[in-house]
């Protein structure tokens, strides 16, 4: 029996966390998995909980999407493809599992089928590349025993930031939908901003692509109910930000802003989008208040004096009033649409623009050519 | 959710690994003293629960819990060119059972490889944390026996999951009338049982109300004052003491909360009756997620046989779903509780009666035989009374009066169902000699035995040479082939007569007297004061 499988694709600040763990509150007498891809938001998840109901039920289980692959993925079943014990995971950010470089300096890569070498490191701890792709070949090995465990242990799994997901993940994701698990997915396809897979397998959905890959990629026997109003509206972002935030995307249907009486009472003083000159950095900085948003910690620009995070990082996270410090391509396709932003970019761009509650600013100078559309010119008050 | 099958390795009497397979309603393990009965249950308690007698085994780890010959053959390796690694004590439990609370605790994590949902208990080296100190150990060739400092214990599920006792659906109780080592302050078993019994809801209320009676002590204005009191008697320090009761422990209630039968505290009460009440405390235990395995040790120690056939009768009809693992060496017991429960152990073997061909036989059969076949060092089998009488007094003539049973020998007779007790004793590798007569064909009685022709527990023991004569008994050939003819051929017509004290004048009429008087006879050489000579074959049924 195939288990209902739903995606719901949020919008930033739509309350993503609030309502995954609305839907596991609901769930009572059987077992839960509520898993995700990062640890921070592995806490926030845990701390919602605190928030709306005191405490995580005895039925929830909250690990992150490694700690599951680990436990439940490789290590019930691994007996059918290697003995020793894994002594935990590392975290790689480039193909793992080098054999040498040739004279030219090309490198060659460890065979699948040594297996300590492809999948481990000298001390067995396996690559956080390859894990999914271990507990898929132990799912294989054993006949299903592993993917057969799990929905019978967790007759619910609930995934946030589905979108961080890639590679062997989504072979996990599929062998969960074709099984009798409930699955629930939540993501925002906007905001892929982990590259944390190197593998080129499903590389085409990679980048945001997890609707079509649910799409394209599941037998016709597996429903998969793809949900894109019940998240669709930010709690967070005014109607200024949610409509040039969405231009990102035009493919994918532009996000509202709420009209909760309690989001949008007491409204602030500032509020809109701006361009920032360099010039009135300072002033803005001292005036307003913002949170600095910047590409990584080496970005120019960055007044220190001022807090400041990378945009990365502050996914989640929400700010009254945020100024950005744009990288080149950014500027590019504010000036002009049509220009190429590579998807990680663009994704990083979303987040930034998406972290402000009343007010955006884009900290550069523009020039004479038109402003871009919703935007305005911050004029210091003289 | 049952315990269907236990394999220990290591631990105890248990040399390499021994399986043992359960019922999953009654299980009665019986077997002499030191067959390793007891050792079973503390294993299966052990991987359950992490504890050994009523303490968590990970602090009192000591190298007598290993096996004795596998800890000489890893000292005795340590010398040579091929030292083996220090050896690891296993207990794995394979559970039975298709509730998804088993599903967690699913993995091929076990020696089999097999999907399969259980335990596996270990006391292994810490390799992690003692790599270093063991190999200077090993070098200062010092060791003479296992390093068990050097050594950790981990509880794991076949998923390869660190668990506790908590995560494990199947609760232990082990009721150990026997012991003496419980007397101080409440018994823990009574209070892990109690606890056992209650539902999560009811223990968080125990504990709160526990909270509250501590939080009223300490706020009480009298040992307030005292407290002053003695803050400023005892100059110890420019510190304040005080005396509070300990608010730190978790779990306070269950070992500061006393157990009462009638108002007199548990422990002073019997212990038959501590037995008793543990026992049905144990079964009463009704959850939906867990089972429970009761592990009851012994149960004939300190029980009347009144108590005893309570208890017994408590066993078997208000056991319910729950597994029971009972060892005992009371016939009685065993009998009770029914023979296709029971498995025999002896010196790492084990037999079923349930799986014996013979097991309709040994069901029927009052079980006390049967017992006494499996619990004796060796056995001879003979076929009736007469027989255990002469073979009884060979053995004594040749041993310096003693009686076989007194060596560990129980001569049993078994009527005409010796190859039913062979399958037994082949199966438990008891070392046995038949004594048979060869009814005139030594051809039928070869191919009755084949196949023990070359066994090295069993031993065939008949005449080979077949008597014949003309006495005939009421139209029938006299049988010149059984024990009495077979005796007066061993000896002589005066000696017989000397010692029966008859008076026959031929041959045939003192056979005919035997023949009609058998047991009679018996008796007469039993106890005669001087000895016969007895026919070759008894004397190789008694030999060494």
């Amino acid at each position: 029996m195939i288990g209902e499988n739903k995606i719901v694709i949020a919008a930033a600040g739509s309350g993503k966390t609030t309502y995954l763990v609305e839907e596991a509150v609901k769930i009572k007498g059987e077992r839960v998995l509520i898993t995700t891809y990062t640890e921070s938001n592995e806490a926030e998840i845990r701390q919602k909980f605190f928030e709306l109901v005191g405490h995580v039920p005895a039925n929830v289980v909250i690990m992150t999407w490694f700690s599951f692959l680990i436990t439940h993925g490789v290590k019930p079943f691994q007996g059918s493809l290697f003995e020793f014990p894994v002594s935990g995971m590392v975290l790689v950010s480039a193909q793992s599992g080098l054999k040498f470089k040739t004279r030219q300096g090309q490198p060659v890569f460890w065979a699948e089928n040594e297996i300590d070498k492809h999948y481990f490191d000298p001390v067995r701890r396996v690559y956080s590349d390859k894990l999914p792709k271990l507990a898929i070949r132990c799912n294989e090995k054993s006949g299903g025993a592993v993917m057969d465990r799990i929905s019978r242990i967790f007759p619910h799994v609930l995934v946030d930031e589905v979108q961080d997901l890639a590679g062997y993940d989504l072979d996990i994701l599929a062998a969960l939908a074709r099984s009798s698990v409930r699955l629930l997915m939540v993501g925002d396809p906007r905001q892929v901003t982990y590259l944390t897979h190197h593998e080129r397998r499903y590389q085409k959905y990679a980048d945001g692509g997890i609707v079509d890959f649910l799409r394209n990629e599941l037998p016709k026997k597996v429903p998969v109910d793809i949900d894109e109003t019940t998240l669709n509206r930010s709690h967070r972002n005014s109607a200024v930000i949610c409509t040039v935030s969405s231009r990102l995307f035009p493919i994918l249907p532009a996000s509202q802003a709420c009209d909760c009486v309690r989001c949008r009472t007491g409204s602030a003083a500032w509020n809109g989008a701006f361009i920032l000159r360099t010039a009135d950095y300072a002033h803005y900085l001292a005036t307003v208040r913002p949170m600095q948003l910047r590409d990584k910690i080496t970005s120019l620009g960055v007044d220190q004096r001022w807090p400041a995070m990378n945009f990365g990082e502050s996914k989640g996270r929400g700010f009254d009033h945020v100024v950005i410090l744009p990288t080149e391509p950014m500027r590019l396709w504010l000036s002009d649409h049509a220009t190429n932003l590579k998807p990680q970019s663009r994704a990083k761009f979303y987040v930034a623009l998406t972290r402000g509650r009343h007010s955006v600013a884009i900290a550069m100078d523009w020039g004479t050519s038109p402003l871009p559309t919703g935007f305005s010119l911050y004029e210091r008050a003289s | 959710m049952k315990i269907e099958k236990v394999k220990i390795t290591n631990f105890k009497c248990y040399e390499g690994t021994f399986t043992l397979a359960l019922n999953d309603g009654l299980n009665v393990i019986v077997g002499a003293n030191e067959s390793g009965k007891t050792t079973i249950l503390e294993a299966i308690h052990l991987a359950l629960t992490g504890l050994l007698h009523g303490r968590p085994l990970k602090n009192d780890l000591t190298s007598y819990l290993f096996n004795l010959v596998a800890q000489n053959k890893y000292v005795q390796s340590l010398g040579t060119a091929s030292p083996l690694p220090p050896p690891a004590i296993t207990i794995e439990l394979f559970f039975s059972g298709s509730s998804n609370e088993l599903a967690e605790l699913e993995g091929d994590g076990n020696s089999e490889r097999a999907k399969r949902s259980g335990v596996v208990y270990k006391i292994e080296f810490d390799e992690e944390n003692y790599k270093g100190p063991y190999e200077e150990l090993v070098k200062a060739g010092e060791l003479t026996s296992i390093p068990v400092e050097y050594y950790t214990t981990t509880m794991r599920s076949f998923a390869r999951k660190g668990v506790t006792a908590r995560n494990i659906p199947i609760k232990s109780a082990l009721i150990d009338s026997s012991s003496t080592r419980l007397q101080n302050g409440s018994d823990v078993y009574v209070s892990r049982i109690i606890r056992d019994v209650l539902e999560e809801k009811e223990r968080a209320s125990i504990s709160q109300a526990h909270r509250k009676l501590k939080e009223a002590f300490v706020a009480n204005p009298n040992l307030k004052l005292i407290n002053e009191r003695i803050t400023q008697a005892a100059k110890i320090s420019q510190k304040a003491v005080s005396i509070s009761v300990d608010l730190s422990s978790q779990t306070a209630w269950e070992s500061s909360l006393m157990t009462y039968i009638d108002l007199i505290p548990f422990q002073y009460i019997g212990k038959g009756e501590q037995c008793v009440i543990k026992t049905k405390l144990a079964l009463s235990a009704k959850k939906n997620a867990e089972a429970t395995a009761v592990l009851l040790e012994e149960p004939e120690n300190h029980l009347s046989h009144t108590r005893l056939n309570e208890l017994i009768a408590d066993l078997t009809e208000k056991h319910g779903q729950k597994q029971i693992i009972i060892s005992t060496h009371s016939s009685f017991v065993a009998n009770k509780l029914g023979l296709d429960h029971l498995i025999v152990l002896r010196s790492g073997e084990v037999a079923r009666i349930s799986e014996l061909e013979a097991s309709d036989f040994f069901k029927k059969l009052a079980g006390y035989d049967t017992l006494r076949l499996a619990l004796a060092a060796k056995a001879i089998l003979v076929e009736g009374d007469s027989d255990e009488l002469v073979v009884q007094r060979a053995y004594m003539d040749a041993n310096g009066g003693r009686l076989p049973i007194q060596d560990g020998i129980d001569v049993i007779s078994v009527g005409t169902a010796f190859l039913r007790f062979l399958e037994l004793a082949d199966a438990l590798k008891i070392p046995v000699a038949v004594v048979t007569d060869n009814d005139g064909d030594t051809t039928v009685v070869e191919k009755k035995y084949a196949a023990f022709k070359d066994s090295s527990t069993v031993r065939i023991c008949f005449d080979p040479v077949v008597d014949t004569g003309t006495l005939m008994i009421k139209d029938k050939p006299y049988n010149y082939n059984t024990l009495e003819p077979k005796l007066l051929k061993a000896n002589d017509r005066a000696t017989l007569n000397a010692i029966l004290g008859t008076s026959a004048t031929t041959d045939d009429e003192l056979r005919i007297h035997m023949r009609a008087n058998k047991t009679e006879s018996a008796l007469a050489i039993f106890n005669s004061k001087t000895a016969v000579t007895y026919p070759d074959y008894i004397q190789k049924a008694i030999a060494p």
